[in-house]
């Protein structure tokens, strides 16, 4: 159990284990060496539950790196937390501008395929519905849920690092 | 005050670190006593829930200067304690409530 509970620490973000982990560790030993004394049944029990923290305290960590976000299960505090060490990373901006200049460009090829086509050709037509089957609209759905998925994550990551927390320490203190 | 009421959990951790300073493993036999084995932390939880009471700043860590390896304890600060004072006053306030609403036999 102690070797397992080890390589569980290693799902934790690397931050996390070289904060903690040393301290997880010793914890997690002392918690063996007192249950050892306990009947089976309840060392099965302390086990599980050591086991299942560890994964489900892996898992929040992870989203809370990526997201600021805190579980609410534990702590019920309801709003989004935000790191007050950054404002806007200097690399925004220039993917903004990325971004902006990739669409831009994707317009203007539309237009000129567009303009291409002559309006009778008989190849291009409007799209039926007949010939969409089951595999390819699921691909697109799947392809819609994770282009909306990434916008969501890269405005919750900009939100993150907004500074908005900074300028509500500036108004009135740590507010919590 | 915004962070009020608080879960169990960060509750009794607060307690038991009014009491004293304690490092990771007293703190969870600690909760486990004080709840009368009602609430029993895992570790992960713990260091979920330590991880984000320092980042609030209601709590610190320092190292034990007792212990020979050094090792890492926690402790309250003057901001931790404020937030608790706020969180016993609460529920001493809704328990008097409680009580002048509710007949001795159902309490």
């Amino acid at each position: 159990m102690a070797t397992l509970s080890r390589y569980l620490l290693y799902l934790y973000p690397a931050a996390h284990r070289m904060e903690f982990g040393e301290e997880m560790s010793d914890v997690l030993s002392e918690r063996q060496n007192d249950i050892g004394k306990r009947g089976a049944l309840a060392r099965w029990i302390s086990n599980g539950r050591e086991i299942g923290g560890l994964l489900r305290g892996a898992a929040q960590e992870h989203l809370r790196a990526a997201t600021g976000l805190y579980s609410r299960e534990e702590f019920p505090i309801r709003r989004m937390r935000m790191r007050t060490e950054f404002r806007f990373p200097k690399a925004t901006p220039v993917l903004m501008m990325v971004i902006l200049v990739a669409v831009l460009m994707a317009i203007e090829k539309a237009r000129a395929i567009q303009l291409s086509v002559p309006p009778s050709h008989q190849q291009v037509g409007p799209i039926q519905s007949a010939n969409f089957t089951v595999v390819p609209t699921f691909g697109l759905l799947l392809l819609l849920g994770c282009v909306v998925g990434a916008i969501a994550w890269a405005v919750a990551y900009a939100l993150r690092r907004s500074g908005v927390q900074r300028l509500e320490e500036l108004k009135g203190g740590h507010k919590l | 005050m915004e962070s009020l009421p608080l879960s169990e959990p960060v509750l009794l951790i607060l307690v038991s670190l009014a009491e004293q300073p304690r490092h990771g493993y007293s703190i969870l036999k600690n909760v486990e006593e004080m709840s009368d084995g009602r609430v029993t932390l895992s570790t992960g939880t713990l260091y979920g829930a330590l991880r984000r009471l320092l980042e609030d700043r209601w709590i610190e860590r320092f190292k034990e200067e007792e212990s020979s390896r050094g090792r890492q304890a926690y402790r309250l600060t003057a901001r931790g304690r404020q937030i608790l004072r706020a969180e016993v006053g609460r529920l001493k306030h809704l328990t008097k409530m409680a009580s002048l609403r509710m007949t001795p036999k159902e309490m």
